[in-house]
Parts: structure tokens; C-alpha cells; sequence
């Protein structure tokens, strides 16, 4: 057991330049929380590799800045994590409170409904249990070391947002500030593939200007994503452009 | 809360001489991201929406993110995705920086690094092979061949001369390679045991090298 943890310590210098791969890099962030001296490690040895980050500086290219700055103006902000929810160091686990919140909301609202709708029980327990599901998806994803953000404009209006897992195959979607649409039409998602396009889901409109969240499951590689605007009883391929498209492979 | 002084001490082989690390940009220390203090700041304003902040913080770090991440990618449009995505990505989460586990600057370059491994790594995956010949060749001299020669640059590039020879190529190779461990010991044809403590010694002896605080 000591010796195990001494090789786990050892890990250290590996760990911070991002050199720890699979289960090792389990076994050491399982092993980071209760070692404290290896938490110092990474502290200090963190500050060296940025270091060496400085050490490689380039100067980006002007107009890079400004899209930069455009593009933060687009995005929404993260709120603070509050007391009793640890932080993580380093960026390491993202913890992505708002669309986990987003889906409760929702499904408190669909309750709301329930009630006043007098919507049969099990009906709504089945549709609750989905939500649910969703649920952990959407933690999964967002909680996973290599969930990445990518942001796009929806050329009919809103901002597209992906928080894409390319180890689970997986991601999550929401829009804000979509155009509204006549009841007659819905916005629907898309994986265009070099096999065509499959239906990945509606987009359902949510509250404050925020659509979805959409899990989307089985990326495979050179998948789109796409948006557009359907007749709301359901197409099997999309009949009209994409309002966004999002490339997924890095 | 922002801006108070890490809670260290217990690291073995702590530096105890070294000072202004935290303090505010000794203008000796010529790194071109401002050391400690000021950099905290001004990513708890942008933690408050604040897009000159935002500004600022790209001015300070974007040319570091970028060349790290060129380093490891080598594609440079590619690169400047990447770095793009990372700023955005210290804007998203900027409210969720803790002082208590390090520098503003360490926080933005773990990030960045990261993401470009991370990026290394899933296209390896789709047989990008070529990319992990290109690094493989990797030399330390490659720190001071930037178009701005700074301070920085020296001082690191000074240090990693202090390293044997086999820190300076574990370090190297993972850090500006993207290589992970047992890649290195490949390429290195020694044990997986070796590269790990070497890898550790050498970023230790870095550390104390450049009197970092932490």
C-alpha cells in the first residue's frame, strides 16, 4: 500500500505537463484529495511548467484579439461555485452548474404542468424518469476532463453553445436568444455525417431565452452538427439549411 | 478572498530566499505574463463581466497560450483555434478561478496546455501519426527560437540548461511535445520508472531554478 502510494507520488511531475494518461491519471486525481504533500507538488510545480508556457510565447495575430473579445461578449459567464461546493484546481473537472439547473427547471415545470393539465401520473413519472436521465448525461459530459466548449452564431439570430465530450461520444446543446417560431415550426437538430444526415432531436424552448439542453449521443468521427427549422410534425431529413453548423472533430 | 497569499509552506524543498514572486511584477522578473498579484485582479473583474478586463487578460496571457499550444499542436491555425477556445474558456469560468491552488497565470496555462494535449491526443487516436514524428525531434534550444526573445525565455532557457540531460528531455518532450509518459520513455528507450522521477526531479529543480512561489 506504501509503496503504491509512493509510486502514485511519483507521478507528480508527469501529472502537471499533462503526461498521465488513462487510469493512472484515475488513480492519481483519486489519490490528489487525501495527499496533501502532493497537492503542494502540484501547486508548485504548476507554477514551473507556466514557466514554461511563458517561455514559448508567440504573438498572436492582431484581428485574433478582437474576434477574441467578440466572442466573449457572446457567451455567457459561469457564476461563482458557492461555499461547500469544492473547487478544482487547474481547470481540471468542469463543473458546469447552470444546465443541470436548466434541466430541473424544466422539469419542475413539466410537474407545474402536470397539475394543472391533470396529465395521467405514470404518464408524467415516465416522462420525469427521461428527464432524469438527461439529467446524468448532462453531468457526465460536462463533467468529463475533456469536455470542450464551442460557441457559434445562429445566422437567424442566438448564440449556439456545444459541450462536447469526444471520449464519451457525446455532447450537450443549448441555444440562447433563438428567433421564436410559429407553432407550426420547430427547430431540429442534426448529425451530418459523410452518410448523410440523422435526426438527433427537437430543440425544446426553455425559459429566459434559453433553448434545450439536447443530449446528443454517438458522435462518430467527421460528424456535424447541425440546426434547422422544421414543420413541427416531424420530417426524416431536414428540408431547409442549417440556421448553425457546428464542426465537431478537432 | 482574490488576491491572498497561497497557504504553502509544507512543500519539501521549498525556496526560502525567493521573493516578489507575488509581488506585483518586479520589473527584473521580465516574464510576459505579469507575475502574481495583478493578474488575479483583473481576472476577478472579468469574473464580473468586465470585457476590458477580458482585454487585458488577453494581452497578458494570449501570446503564452498561444505558443504553448503551437508547440504541442504545430498546425498553426489550428493553434490559434485552440487558443481562441481557451480564452473563451478563462471568460466562461473566470468567476470559478481559486487564488488558494495557485497563479492566475499557472491556472491559464493548465488550461491551455491541456486543451492542446487533449486535442494531440484525440487525433492521435484517428491515426494522426506524422504529428508525434514531428515532436519527437523536439530540442530545448526550440525555447529561445520565438519571434520575441524575452527575459523569460532566458531565464528558462538557463534553468533547463541546469537539468541533466535526461530531465531536460522528459521534461521537454512532455511538456512542449505533448507526449505522455510512457511515450517519453519510448522515445527515450528508458524505464517508464526512470522517465516519471525524472520528469519530477527535473521540474523541481526548475521551480527552485527560477524561485518560484507558490
Amino acid at each position: 500500500m506504501r509503496s503504491r502510494r509512493g509510486a502514485l507520488h511519483t507521478l507528480v511531475g508527469a501529472y502537471v505537463m499533462d503526461a498521465v494518461t488513462g487510469r493512472d491519471r484515475a488513480d492519481f486525481e483519486r489519490h490528489l484529495p487525501s495527499c496533501e504533500q502532493c497537492q503542494d507538488d502540484v501547486r508548485g510545480l504548476r507554477e514551473a511548467t507556466a514557466h514554461l508556457a511563458a517561455a514559448a510565447a508567440v504573438p498572436p495575430r492582431p484581428e485574433l484579439r478582437e474576434q477574441t473579445i467578440r466572442a466573449a461578449e457572446r457567451t455567457r459567464q459561469l457564476p461563482p461555485l458557492v461555499p461547500g461546493q469544492p473547487a478544482r484546481h487547474g481547470g481540471g473537472v468542469r463543473v458546469h452548474s447552470w444546465l443541470p439547473r436548466l434541466v430541473a427547471g424544466a422539469a419542475l415545470a413539466l410537474a407545474a404542468t402536470a397539475i394543472v393539465l391533470g396529465v395521467h401520473l405514470s404518464t408524467m413519472q415516465a416522462r420525469l424518469g427521461a428527464l432524469e436521465q438527461r439529467d446524468s448525461a448532462i453531468t457526465a459530459i460536462l463533467g468529463s476532463h475533456d469536455a470542450t466548449t464551442l460557441t457559434a452564431q445562429v445566422r437567424t439570430g442566438g448564440t449556439a453553445t456545444v459541450v462536447m465530450s469526444h471520449r464519451a461520444r457525446a455532447l450537450v446543446f443549448t441555444a440562447h436568444g433563438l428567433t421564436s417560431l410559429p407553432t407550426s415550426k420547430v427547430y431540429e437538430l442534426w448529425l451530418m455525417g459523410p452518410a448523410g444526415a440523422t435526426p438527433a432531436g427537437m430543440l425544446p424552448s426553455g425559459h429566459h431565452g434559453m433553448s434545450g439542453p439536447v443530449v446528443v449521443n454517438r458522435l462518430a468521427p467527421g460528424d456535424r452538427l447541425g440546426l434547422t427549422v422544421e414543420p413541427s410534425a416531424g420530417t426524416g431529413r431536414p428540408t431547409s439549411a442549417p440556421v448553425v453548423m457546428v464542426a465537431l472533430s478537432p | 478572498m482574490l488576491g491572498g497569499e497561497p497557504d504553502g509552506g509544507r512543500g519539501i524543498g521549498r525556496p526560502t530566499s525567493a521573493d516578489g514572486a507575488h509581488g506585483g511584477g518586479a520589473p527584473d522578473r521580465g516574464q510576459s505574463v505579469p507575475a502574481g498579484r495583478s493578474l488575479e485582479l483583473v481576472l476577478a473583474d472579468v469574473a464580473k463581466g468586465d470585457h476590458a478586463a477580458f482585454g487585458a487578460v488577453y494581452d497578458q496571457t494570449a501570446p503564452a497560450v498561444l505558443g504553448t499550444i503551437r508547440r504541442v499542436l504545430r498546425d498553426p491555425a489550428q493553434s490559434e483555434e485552440v487558443m481562441q477556445e481557451v480564452l473563451l474558456e478563462v471568460w466562461r469560468t473566470a468567476a470559478r478561478f481559486d487564488p488558494s491552488v495557485g497563479s492566475a497565470s499557472a491556472w491559464i496555462m493548465t488550461l491551455a496546455h491541456r486543451r492542446a494535449v487533449d486535442r494531440v491526443r484525440s487525433e492521435q487516436r484517428a491515426a494522426a501519426r506524422e504529428l508525434r514524428a514531428a515532436t519527437a525531434t523536439i530540442d530545448y534550444d526550440e525555447v529561445s527560437d520565438a519571434a520575441l526573445t524575452t527575459l523569460e525565455q532566458e531565464r528558462v532557457r538557463r534553468c533547463l540548461g541546469g537539468l541533466t540531460d535526461l530531465q531536460r528531455e522528459s521534461v521537454t518532450l512532455a511538456y512542449y511535445g505533448g507526449h505522455s509518459y510512457r511515450e517519453v520513455a519510448q522515445l527515450l528507450g528508458v524505464a517508464v520508472g526512470t522517465v516519471k522521477t525524472r520528469m519530477r526531479d527535473g521540474l523541481i529543480r526548475l521551480r527552485d531554478c527560477l524561485g518560484v512561489e507558490w
